[in-house]
């Protein structure tokens, strides 16, 4: 599904990633886990279409050249970023985004466009799911939400518009235990076949409820090991210093 | 100019036969515009937009002389069909008809004498202009504890063959103690290279409300100037809300006496220019008494050259305690050569108010863009759906419901 080749990124003449390796087949979790400034967040923003890096290599995705779409284009060839920290959007309505935003996709796809009824249904099922206070779907995207609640609009928007490959970057960070199981539990109904998932973070904690079938390790723009969920655990009791 | 000015004035007080009163009121005002012409630079009013220079690089030559004698076409201006309304139709400053089909007609008065009052203001120089050069007096008086049914629309159009002309009208409105009118300004623009000069006098007694919300979006070359005077008593409140966008030039004037205790005022307003367009809102709130309130927001969406300017002003004189006053600008500039200029103004003799404002500006975020085409949209449908969000909150606060939909539909903005 997701093939990387020898991806080297610069922002301003700084090398971030070198030479980075990665395959993922449809069905497949991947986690990529590194320390602060390791290029986790790079990765995330390159694979997605973020403007401000200097690339060389490939990526194909379902043997499309990456690079040569645009932000939206992968969007709706089924790439999802789950943001790190997802931005706040005064005077867009949550519902009135969502519901944009699925129908692009399907109108690039051929696909028909859901009418405000099916659409209303459907977000209602996927909130409830996920937990997520349908109050909050009336509301500007994003506004005074908690850092919990962002992270859980994301896997939200994820559930609704049913990417291909999600990466989820560092969707962890901030959520207390029980946002962390419902959102778990998010991406585990997604979990299919033909889904696969790549979920970049700094612990292990994440992956206890979302067991991945690959674990990298990340330092300093380059895979220095790759290994089954064990990985994780080893990482957790040695530190990145260590591992080898 | 001056030589044009001169004939054209002749001309007109030979057309009709005015009382010596109403002569001596053209002349006085005719003698003051002479004497100061249009306002330039120099003025601190007109620092941003010298109308001067404007009229000259857009227009050139003016001439100031409308045949009010001749009967100019409607039936050909397309009305507002969203919505049930009354209409006032102003073709080249000349006021064709006056239509109140839906009120109970022993509820309004149209008046046509003039008032000892106005003839003794002096207020600026296209005041003056439009003093000398407008058409019949008019003054529209709302009974007491009457609300309008429905809003009365006052459309402004031009003939097609009418250019590099001034035209001017001048509308009085009282409103009795408790009464109520929606008004709204629609332009229909039929000819371009006009300047056209609209003063509106408005005296609000204790209790009434006024709202008027002025729409200016067709694409148009004229010039506009507009002036609304407004006088308010004890608990009457005005609405201003002003669309600011098709003409090439458009600047609206809001002057608020609040002079008895609890009444409000409020100054709502969106720039969304284009082009070379050059617009300004110019507010003087004046708290003149205790315990007033009054609110502005200003928000812009600026693309290629075009220029906006707020210049709010807020005066609280020393009897004015327990003021209220606030406003707030904020600007997005869609391209480097567009322009946001931001005058507030505090002008406070009072001790116990709370006043403040702020002004900001820049450009679309980016993140936020990048944000919304991960999510499948392309990049003009997340510039736009930004926008909406940005100029969503001065909509929301247009209280009349219906007019809020007819101005969320005007902007595209329906959700």
């Amino acid at each position: 599904m997701l093939k990387i080749n020898n991806l080297s990124a610069k922002i301003e003449n700084k090398s971030i990633l070198q030479d980075f390796k990665l395959e993922i087949n449809p069905g497949e979790v991947h986690a990529i886990m590194g320390p602060n400034g390791s290029g986790k967040s790079t990765l995330s923003n390159i694979l997605s279409g973020k403007k401000g890096y200097d690339v060389t290599g490939e990526v194909l995705f379902e043997n499309n050249d990456l690079f040569s779409l645009e932000t939206e284009e992968r969007a709706h060839k089924g790439i999802f970023l789950a943001f790190q920290y997802p931005l706040e959007i005064p005077g867009v309505n949550t519902n009135v985004f969502l519901k944009t935003s699925l129908n692009a996709i399907k109108k690039a796809r051929g696909e028909k466009e859901l009418d405000a009824i099916q659409f209303l249904k459907l977000v209602k099922e996927k909130a409830k799911e996920l937990k997520f206070d349908e109050e909050k779907l009336g509301r500007q995207l994003n506004v005074g939400f908690s850092g919990g609640e962002k992270k859980k609009n994301e896997i939200l928007q994820m559930s609704i518009l049913n990417p291909k490959l999600s990466i989820l970057d560092e969707t962890d960070s901030g959520l207390d235990i029980d946002a962390l199981k419902t959102v778990a539990d998010g991406v585990n109904a997604l979990r299919k076949k033909n889904n696969s998932f790549l979920i970049i973070t700094h612990y292990q904690r994440l992956l206890e409820y979302i067991k991945p079938d690959f674990v990298h390790v990340l330092m300093n723009g380059k895979i220095i090991k790759s290994g089954g969920p064990e990985l994780a655990l080893e990482l957790e009791k040695k530190g990145y210093e260590n591992i080898n | 100019m001056e030589e044009q000015l001169k004939i054209d004035f002749e001309k007109k007080l030979k057309d009709f036969s005015y009382s010596d009163q109403e002569k001596k009121f053209k002349e006085t005002n005719f003698k003051e515009f002479l004497k100061n012409g249009f306002p330039n630079r120099k003025l601190e009013n007109w620092k941003f937009s010298d109308l001067n220079q404007i009229i000259k690089n857009n227009i050139g030559e003016l001439t100031f002389y409308n045949d009010y004698k001749k009967e100019n076409q409607i039936d050909k201006i397309e009305l507002i069909s969203e919505l049930e309304h009354n209409k006032i139709i102003i073709v080249d400053g000349k006021i064709e008809k006056i239509d109140f089909k839906f009120e109970d007609k022993d509820k309004i008065d149209v008046l046509v004498e003039q008032s000892e009052e106005t003839i003794k203001e002096n207020i600026n120089s296209l005041i003056n202009l439009n003093n000398a050069f407008s058409n019949k007096f008019c003054k529209i008086i709302i009974k007491k504890n009457y609300s309008l049914k429905k809003p009365l629309i006052i459309y402004h159009s031009t003939n097609k063959n009418t250019q590099s002309k001034n035209t001017n009208s001048r509308i009085d409105f009282k409103l009795e103690e408790n009464a109520c009118l929606r008004l709204i300004d629609i332009f229909k623009d039929n000819s371009e290279k006009n300047f056209l000069n609209i003063y509106y006098n408005f005296e609000l007694d204790k209790s009434s409300i006024l709202k008027n919300y002025k729409i200016d979006k067709a694409i148009n070359n004229n010039v506009k100037y507009s002036y609304n005077n407004v006088k308010q008593e004890a608990n009457s409140i005005s609405e201003t809300f002003i669309l600011s966008s098709g003409s090439k030039f458009f600047k609206n004037e809001i002057n608020c006496d609040l002079q008895g205790q609890h009444s409000s005022a409020f100054v709502n307003g969106i720039f969304d220019l284009d082009d070379e367009n050059h617009h300004e809102i110019k507010s003087n709130i004046n708290h003149l008494v205790e315990n007033t309130k009054s609110y502005q927001l200003v928000k812009s969406v600026l693309e290629k050259k075009s220029k906006a300017v707020y210049q709010g002003k807020i005066f609280v004189s020393s009897e004015a305690q327990k003021t209220d006053g606030y406003q707030l600008s904020n600007a997005i500039l869609l391209s480097e050569n567009s322009e946001f200029n931001a005058k507030p103004e505090l002008e406070i003799y009072a001790d116990d108010v709370k006043c403040s404002h702020g002004s900001s500006s820049g450009s679309l975020d980016e993140n936020s863009i990048f944000y919304l085409m991960s999510r499948g949209l392309n990049y003009k449908e997340a510039k736009k759906l930004l926008i909406n969000g940005f100029l969503l909150d001065v909509i929301e606060k247009i209280t009349d419901e219906e007019i809020k939909n007819l101005i969320k539909d005007l902007l595209g903005v329906k959700q």
